[in-house]
């Protein structure tokens, strides 16, 4: 009954032989998967190609680190702060912020190096503005008051604890399993209205791993749901993410045209055939902002470009995902095989340029106004639409349990 | 919705349930033969297929493990629509759960396909000391509601299997003639005698 299971088996026995980034000759002409440590710590499996990538890709990491500290010797070291022109500054310093803007974005979209993402993200995001606006002593008084408060949040939350990347060197232990708790129970407090939603734990995990304290990950993440993502991304019926979802449908085809004019979006009109709704998959995709789905740095990457350039930056990544698998997409047959392409391609992004460059050159550039517009646009249809099911559900007389 | 050609059935399959019941740990067990303590949080939801045999037909079960967190519910009509079957999930350790299950089973009445074929799994069979649902309410309910029923453990693999087996036999006459593509449907025997197969 599953012919599968037994090859399955050979392939596990195979990687528990195989040392971290060292395949054997053997795994090499078979192709196998391996098993291997990303540069986040997280435990991957890939080809033989795909650790070579991952190689090449901490290679580049080291050669940006090394242009973005020489940046900071010349121009010194918070340049990129000095971006915002302000109208009391003298034209020439504003020439030099100007220069410094475009020099940024370009850089960002390259990447920041590691080692610096704790203090870029934290200034560029407006996270350390949000902090400003409060006492310094904030985080560590939510934490007091709300320890040892049992809700429904918190209940969910240390449910999901140890189910929030399981097997992570440092977020499965109790020391990440505690900083992780505060910072999500933290959050729950200060907005009731999301409390807790399944999808932030991923965030917050690896918002933990970046910014190395604690505080700073909370801040992060309040900026993010307060200020990047569309509202009511994550609140009581998600909302938010229901309007995101039918904006990308709406891109979709405009953003994923063929060559000719007259030709119809394809891959467009295949999914249609094939009664492929996108939000199957992107749903997880947005709810996640990418952390499930795509290698560690790669996702560090979109946030990157997210935290300095804003939501848009999501439906880049996702119609790039859709773009750069379009040939593949159109032999499928199943929505089953449409899932299966996207899920592995999305899996084996060990190279975020190979992403990035198709997110931000191929799929044409994109205003957060033209956003804004079209979720304005959705919004009527995404409200009476949850209103609708409510009401139909409401409408038997069960029980209420 | 299950679509036939030859002797091969697809059938898309959804499970529904409280966060925790363990329906991506059900769908782990019967698509890899693995049980994981501590089963990531499903977003959304995740895809799975796989095949088994039933009688003479061969069912490529297309399976969408949804998330069980309650503001995900307003999601879940994406899975289930066109669904040829449903699980609905619950741990027979939580009565929360049970009560979570009873809705789902009353929205897919209300929404869903409605020749689907609908199965209640007690969850988590093994945790037998700490069990909260018994068996002959569970039993009792699904016969009222006209769902099967059995109690299952991803962790021991109890009726893991035999859940989705009983499903892909019950699916063919359960189809109904709605195929956009392909042929349609005939109506075959319940349970009829095993056909042997020409062509193995």
């Amino acid at each position: 009954m599953y012919g599968t299971q037994s090859r399955r088996d050979v392939a596990y026995e195979y990687q528990a032989q195989i040392p971290i980034l060292r395949p054997s000759i053997h795994a090499r002409r078979a192709n196998i998967t391996v098993k291997f440590q990303d540069l986040y710590g997280f435990t991957v499996e890939g080809n033989v190609d795909d650790v070579n990538v991952l190689n090449e890709v901490r290679e580049k990491v080291r050669e940006q680190g090394r242009v973005w500290w020489a940046l900071e010797a010349s121009k010194g070291a918070n340049w990129y702060l000095q971006t915002h022109v302000s109208s009391t500054l003298k034209s020439s310093l504003k020439f030099s912020a100007l220069v410094n803007a475009i020099t940024l974005k370009r850089l960002i979209r390259k990447g920041i190096p590691p080692a610096l993402r704790p203090k870029v993200w934290f200034s560029l995001s407006g996270a350390a503005k949000k902090k400003s606006t409060v006492p310094e002593s904030y985080y560590n008084d939510l934490s007091k008051a709300v320890e040892g408060m049992v809700t429904p949040a918190t209940k969910q939350i240390d449910h999901d604890l140890p189910r929030t990347f399981p097997g992570h060197p440092w977020l499965d232990t109790p020391e990440g399993h505690a900083a992780l708790r505060r910072v999500l129970v933290g959050y729950s407090f200060r907005d009731s209205d999301v409390g807790y939603c399944q999808g932030l734990n991923y965030v917050a995990a690896l918002l933990l791993l970046v910014m190395k304290t604690e505080e700073d990950a909370f801040w992060m993440l309040a900026v993010l749901l307060e200020n990047v993502l569309v509202n009511d991304c994550y609140t009581t019926n998600l909302s938010g993410c229901h309007v995101e979802q039918r904006v990308f449908k709406d891109l979709l085809p405009k953003k994923c045209p063929r060559h000719c004019f007259f030709e119809k979006c394809r891959i467009y009109a295949h999914l249609e055939d094939l009664e492929f709704d996108v939000s199957l998959v992107a749903t997880e995709w947005f709810l996640c902002v990418f952390s499930k789905s795509l290698p560690s740095e790669t996702t560090m990457r979109v946030w990157d470009v997210l935290f300095y350039e804003g939501a848009k930056v999501l439906f880049h990544v996702a119609l790039a995902i859709f773009k750069m698998k379009e040939d593949e997409l159109l032999m499928t047959h199943h929505v089953g095989d449409v899932i299966n392409v996207l899920q592995r391609t999305t899996h084996h992004l060990f190279d975020p340029d190979e992403l990035l460059t198709v997110a931000f050159d191929k799929v044409g550039s994109m205003t957060t106004t033209t956003i804004s517009k079209q979720r304005k646009k959705q919004e009527p249809a995404v409200m009476a639409e949850l209103d609708q099911r409510l009401r139909r559900l409401n409408s038997v007389n069960g029980d209420d349990k | 919705m299950a679509t036939i050609g030859h002797n091969n059935l697809n059938a898309k399959l959804v499970l529904l349930g409280d966060m925790g019941a363990g329906k991506s740990s059900l769908v782990l067990r019967f698509v890899k033969g693995q049980f994981l303590e501590f089963q990531e949080s499903t977003i959304g939801a995740a895809f799975f297929s796989q095949t088994l045999a039933a009688n003479d037909v061969t069912v490529k079960f297309e399976i969408w493990d949804t998330a069980g967190q309650e503001r995900y519910h307003s999601l879940a009509p994406m899975y289930y629509r066109g669904a040829a079957a449903a699980i609905i999930v619950y741990d027979i350790s939580n009565t929360d759960s049970f009560g979570r299950a009873k809705k789902w089973v009353q929205e897919l009445q209300k929404q869903g396909n409605p020749n689907m074929v609908m199965a209640l799994a007690g969850n988590k069979a093994d945790l037998e000391d700490r069990r909260k649902v018994t068996a002959e309410e569970a039993r009792v309910y699904a016969e009222e509601n006209g769902l099967f029923f059995m109690e299952t453990s991803a962790k021991t693999a109890l009726n893991v299997n035999d859940i989705f087996h009983e499903i892909a036999k019950k699916l063919p006459r359960a189809q109904p003639a709605q195929n956009p593509a392909g042929m349609v449907l005939v109506d075959r025997p319940p349970e009829g005698s095993r056909a042997t197969s020409c062509c193995s």
